[in-house]
């Protein structure tokens, strides 16, 4: 690319770490610099190495040091003394090495790669969580984060020992409580903490496995070493973003990604499930993903683990309890579930037994999991592991527990709640960061060195009145790692998110990777929800991998001649091991649901573009003064709502009726208008989206957002120059071809590329239901208003049976109605004839019916056949041949055929509706006396 | 004393209720100074499974579900109780000393509760902290202030605050539901007894003091030359605040909770029952439940107590149910 040649073009350097070097400014002083392996600083780092000691005995007691390192980095971070000060870490050097000055040329071109894959993907974190909320794209850096052996040893080693003390603490918590009775945990962070559950005291899950997955929030301290920072255990997120980060920049940087001996991720998810399964008491167990619902803010992340784990996407309202055991609802029966993966915050589990508001639970669930009938994943009530202030007290707990000192330390942290200790504090809070000891305050971290005398002062105030609700942790400067900014390298300040997940032998692997977060320019809080970004990260193992861990099932391991690759998420078929079991997934019944809506609003869309633009054509076309043809247009469109029944018929105020149709096309608040069927078509894809494809989503999202997009473009010309109106039925014709051929690849991919299960029959009975409706209710319209009679007339409605091809080809130039019938309502092979529709919707009906041993031979018998209208003879539903004087009163009994059509496929919807998702949809309610 | 309990609640659905999950706590506490002599569940419809636990607290729970569509929901739990005045019961000489250790300043025990390295630890501890219907606010610790005056025993400062809350607040019937908090209460000045124990527990706990709720009942019937009592219409609920370790005769060291009930002003005696204790109402609330249709429902509570002879004077009433 030529602006990038020029960008270079002046810095005349030969190497690809030269050029690096030239392009990155240091990280600020203070924080270690990942690219250079050590630590910015002229001058020492010293401020925070001063805070005091504690005078817990149960707290931690060591002060913290910060000391910056720079003379005695180890191993690949060496920065030998005499060498230039730019000297990139060994990693980075190699990275760019394998780059090469070429690949430096093309770093924007991979960048907009990059978002170009994040954008068809369809990655989102939706900020605020609710169903109007923006969707933001998900950031993520061109540049990975590079972690080098000896990092990921230190990590390895502190997080699996860490992870096994809070799954000691969980258990002795729930259990015989010692640590509380020994005073080397204080009641108020587990009896006083709002996550400490009641209802789990004296569970024992099996293999004693509390927690399945644990999330840890790493820093790197000036002084180079690691240190944690908080832990999440209740439903942490990203397990799935790292995943879609790698499979992103591997592939952008292929070379380095082989060469550097980067760790494999796939055998750590693969071990998450296996080691639930295993915990499983029957062999043929099947392990769901409990999500919150499409509103959360990591659905994305839901919809795209459950893909790739193979694992069945469910929200509380699919599963049932029953005599103390968890069912899947699904459009065969209840199937047992045995191992459920949530993520969902405890308090919403149970609303029984929990929050007795919460929709989003199973009623009875406590039950389940206290019965042992359940694995779940984490065990409810881990919430207390999440204050910080439990990280002040882990010291002890790990001598106490495990004997074992702390292989990595916590950021040093203070709880308040213990007078000394608060005493000792409050002095040191200028140097600090203050943070609330429990979820929920709404308060947000604050840190000390930002703030006025005063401020400090009332902080000071508010810790002396209440100070167990408040945390002190020494503040660090978080290490700077790379990042691309389209002309230079920039650092940003980085928090690493690692996980820890069983090993199948009693204790913990780190999964080889993880998520960085980057805090934006200028900041030192890495937070996603703050308009931060991510990195992917790279832990490089330092020895070949290609054998695999012998404590890994044998399902885990690749297969001869495949190195270990992560199978593709976004493929709709999962690749995961697990899979091979042979198990058909389930349909539950609100996919299938759901399913069902998105064939209605597949087909309805298709019905209402193809109305519109007709309804254009016509109204701008030769035919636009044949009175027949307006009224039976303009009935057509007040039944379909693309204009108001208030609007002027088309026999009337052709103009005026025309604007409104096109003003109306985007008026999302008008059922079934153009705009409101698209983005009721993408809801309904959205709670599914685990079963489409990557590709079959992102057609669905450009869909609705190029058509609104040029709608919107031309109503602002529209508004800017009165006479930009008389163009605005080409504009509107436009969108509206361009959102067909959209839609021509949604019904292909449905068609084509989808598993033909019992939910995509309902998928199919949707789309048939609603064209035999609309199709039958528009002939009727045709012969009431007497537009089949009339030459316009009679080729709209060929077009709007898209059939005018065919129709020509068959008929050449007859404009009889026989003709007209025999293609449009008896030809078996016209996909839109009435009679090819209702065969398909038989057909559909009676393997639904085999499949889900459910009798639905009436609703296949109830549906009108055409095939036995009669059309000609003495019984004919036609007037006799010489009697056609074209008047629409001679056809009544055709018509009412018709409008019986068009009941029948209205009482089948109601039916399936009935039959398979009444329990799908109606709402619980709590109790409480 | 010999109480006869019998607690009906009875839902009432329209439209009908596909299935429900219910939990029940109905069965009365055996503790010092109350025996459960006799005691059982009715479920109608059939439960189509159940189970008896006993939960953090103590308390006996019943969980049940119904599978099958019903208008109607009816439970009856029918306990005889043996009852003694706490305290009464006990045998003489640890009366005697207790009464005279009941001396013990608010301070003293409100330190005990406050966190250090290696403190001792107690059951109490669960009840130190704000719970659902309970949450911390300045409002209680402002109100409990003057009855805890430096150096005061905490039976006489909470028997104060019991006075003081007793004559700040209206008893009315019906003025707030089971789900208001204890905030709302103490702002209106009003409420029903679960109000006033929730504000009792919330003070304490204000003060650093660790106090529970306990629901229960109360025999209504005025023993002869007694005045009538407010009675509650259903369940009762009162206060129970923690006084800490009396070292018993075998130099074991447990703690007392002392029974407070600011509706009637009064320490309840052997003419109460306790049925459940937890941090609040909603640990102990008598039936909870979640169903699937039923969007509307009447609920109707009937709470008989009276005292009988014997449990053999029973014998011929139950033949009548």
């Amino acid at each position: 690319m030529e602006n990038n040649k020029s960008l270079f073009a002046d810095l005349a350097l030969e190497k690809a770490t030269d050029i690096a070097s030239a392009l990155a400014p240091p990280a600020l002083d203070g924080h270690f610099d990942e690219l250079r392996g050590r630590t910015s600083a002229k001058t020492a780092v010293a401020s925070t190495a001063t805070l005091s000691q504690s005078q817990s005995q149960a707290q931690s007691a060591a002060s913290p040091a910060f000391q910056s390192q720079s003379q005695t980095q180890s191993q690949s971070q060496s920065s030998a003394p005499g060498q230039p000060a730019d000297l990139l870490s060994k990693s980075w050097t190699t990275f760019f090495n394998f780059l090469g000055t070429d690949g430096f040329h093309d770093l924007n071109r991979r960048t907009a790669n990059l978002r170009r894959k994040i954008r068809d993907n369809g990655v989102t974190y939706n900020v605020y969580a609710d169903a109007n909320g923006p969707r933001r794209p998900w950031s993520l850096d061109l540049f990975p984060m590079i972690l080098s052996p000896a990092d990921w040893a230190e990590i390895e080693v502190g997080i699996t020992q860490r992870t096994r003390l809070l799954n000691h603490v969980m258990a002795d918590v729930y259990g015989p409580q010692t640590l509380l009775s020994k005073g080397l945990l204080p009641a108020a962070l587990v009896q006083g903490h709002p996550g400490y559950l009641r209802a789990m005291q004296g569970v024992k899950p099996a293999g004693g496995i509390f927690l399945h997955i644990a999330a840890f929030d790493l820093a790197r301290g000036p002084d180079g070493r690691w240190w944690v920072v908080s832990q999440r255990t209740q439903a942490p997120s990203g397990l799935g973003y790292l995943l879609e980060n790698r499979l992103t920049i591997s592939l952008l940087f292929p070379e380095a990604f082989r060469e550097m001996k980067v760790q494999r991720l796939a055998a750590s998810y693969t071990a998450l499930v296996d080691g639930m399964r295993a915990l499983c008491p029957v062999a043929d167990s099947r392990i769901v993903l409990l999500t919150p619902g499409p509103y959360n803010e990591t659905y994305f992340e839901h919809a795209y683990l459950a893909r790739y784990l193979g694992l069945s996407l469910v929200e509380g309202s699919d599963l049932l309890v029953r005599n103390e055991r968890l069912y899947l609802k699904t459009l065969q029966g209840l199937e047992p579930v045995h191992g459920l993966l949530k993520r969902l915050d405890d308090e919403y589990l149970d609303p029984l037994e929990l929050r007795a508001d919460s929709t989003l639970g199973v009623p009875g669930l406590l039950q389940v999991i206290r019965a042992g009938n359940v694995q779940i994943a984490n065990a409810p009530g881990s919430a207390f592991l999440e204050s910080s202030a439990l990280l002040g007290f882990l010291p002890a707990l790990s001598r106490h527990l495990l004997g074992e000192t702390l292989a990595m330390p916590s950021l040093p942290t203070w709880w308040c709640g213990e007078q000394a200790v608060m005493q000792d504090m409050l002095p040191q809070l200028k140097n600090c960061v203050i943070k609330p000891t429990y979820p929920g305050s709404g308060m947000a971290s604050v840190i000390g060195h930002t703030l006025s005398q005063r401020a400090l002062d009332e902080w000071a105030g508010r810790i002396v009145r209440q100070g167990e609700d408040y945390t002190v942790q020494a503040y660090l400067p978080l290490s700077q790692t790379p990042t691309w900014q389209g002309e230079k390298i920039a650092p940003r300040s980085a928090m690493l998110r690692v996980f820890a997940v069983p090993d199948g032998a009693g204790s913990w692997q780190v999964l080889p990777g993880g998520l960085a977060r980057l805090a934006g320019k200028n900041e030192n809080i890495a937070s996603m929800q703050h308009g931060g970004s991510s990195a992917d990260v790279w832990a490089l193992g330092g020895f070949d991998q290609t054998p695999p861990a012998p404590n890994l099932p044998a399902s885990a391991r690749a297969a001869p001649g495949h190195h270990a690759e992560l199978p593709n998420a976004h493929q709709a078929t999962p690749a995961h091991a697990a899979n091979f079991l042979n198990r058909k997934q389930p349909v539950t019944s609100r996919a299938a649901e759901n399913l069902f809506w998105l064939g209605r609003y597949t087909e309805r869309a298709e019905n209402s573009l193809r109305l519109a633009q007709l309804s254009l054509q016509c109204l701008g076309g030769e035919d636009q003064s044949s009175q027949p043809l307006l009224a039976w247009l303009t009935v057509m469109a007040v039944g379909n709502s693309l204009v108001l029944d208030t609007v002027p018929p088309a026999t009337h105020a052709r103009r005026v009726f025309e604007r409104s149709l096109i003003a109306s096309l985007t008026n999302t608040e008008q059922p079934t208008s153009v705009g409101f069927n698209l983005s009721a078509l993408k809801s309904a894809a959205s709670a599914v989206r685990e079963r489409l494809s990557q590709e079959q989503w992102h057609v669905i999202v450009r869909t609705e957002t190029d058509f609104l997009s040029r709608c919107a473009a031309f109503k602002a010309e529209g508004q800017i120059a009165a006479h930009a109106m008389e163009y605005s039925p080409v504009e509107a014709l436009r969108a509206l071809e361009a959102a067909s051929g959209f839609l021509a690849a949604m019904t292909g991919a449905q068609t084509d590329r989808m598993m033909r299960d019992d939910g995509w029959r309902l998928l199919s009975i949707g789309r048939n239901i609603e064209r035999l409706s609309m199709l039958s209710d528009a002939l009727a319209k045709g012969f009431q208003t007497g537009a089949v009679f009339d030459e316009g007339g009679f080729s709209a409605m060929v077009a709007l049976f898209d059939s005018t091809i065919t129709f020509h080809a068959q008929y050449h130039q007859r404009r009889d109605i026989p003709a007209l019938l025999d293609l449009l309502v008896l030809d078996r092979d016209n996909p839109r004839s009435l009679s090819w529709v209702i065969h398909t919707l038989k057909n559909r009906l009676t393997k639904l019916a085999t499949s889900t041993s459910s009798d639905l031979t009436d609703l296949a018998a109830d549906l009108p056949d055409p095939a036995y209208w009669v059309l000609t003879g003495r019984d004919t539903l036609l007037p006799a041949s010489g009697a056609d004087s074209g008047a629409n009163s001679d056809y009544a009994d055709l018509v009412s055929q018709l409008e019986n059509c068009q009941a029948s496929a209205l009482e089948l919807s109601d039916h399936i509706s009935r039959r398979y998702f009444s329990h799908a949809t109606s709402a619980n309610h709590s109790l409480v006396t | 004393m010999l109480l006869h309990v019998v607690h009906v609640t009875r839902y009432q659905y329209t439209p009908w209720v596909e299935n429900a999950n219910h939990v029940v706590c109905l069965t009365p506490a055996s503790k010092t100074g109350q025996t459960l002599l006799r005691h059982s569940l009715h479920i109608s419809p059939t439960p189509a499974q159940q189970r008896e636990v006993v939960d953090s607290y103590g308390n006996s729970r019943c969980f049940f579900s119904l599978q099958t569509s019903h208008d109607v929901l009816r439970v009856v739990a029918d306990s005889v109780v043996s009852t003694a005045s706490t305290l009464q019961d006990s045998d003489a000489a640890e009366r005697s000393a207790a009464a005279n250790r009941l001396d013990v300043p608010w301070e003293r025990v409100r330190d005990q509760f406050r966190y250090r390295a290696g403190a001792a630890y107690s059951h109490a501890w669960e009840f130190l902290f704000a719970s659902p219907y309970v949450p911390r606010d300045d409002a209680f610790m402002q109100f409990a202030q003057p009855s805890f005056t430096p150096g005061r025993p905490l039976p006489e400062a909470a028997h104060n605050l019991m006075e003081r809350i007793h004559s700040a607040m209206v008893y009315e019937s019906h003025s707030t539901e089971v789900s208001t908090p204890a905030l709302v209460a103490l702002t209106q000045g009003k409420g029903v007894c679960q109000d006033f124990a929730h504000i009792m527990v919330a003070c304490c706990r204000a003060m650093g003091l660790p106090a529970r709720y306990v629901s229960g009942y109360m025999l209504t019937q005025p023993a002869p030359g007694q005045p009538r009592l407010i009675g509650c219409d259903a369940s009762h609920a009162w206060a129970s605040v923690y006084y800490p370790a009396l070292v018993g005769s075998d130099g074991a060291a447990t703690g007392l909770w002392l029974d407070f009930d600011p509706t009637n002003n009064r320490a309840p005696g052997e003419d109460y029952v306790t049925l459940a204790t937890g941090r609040d109402f909603l640990d102990v609330s008598p039936l909870r439940g979640v169903i699937r249709g039923g969007s509307q429902h009447v609920l109707d509570v009937a709470v008989t107590v009276r005292p009988i002879e014997s449990l053999q004077s029973l014998e011929s009433i139950d033949s009548i149910d």
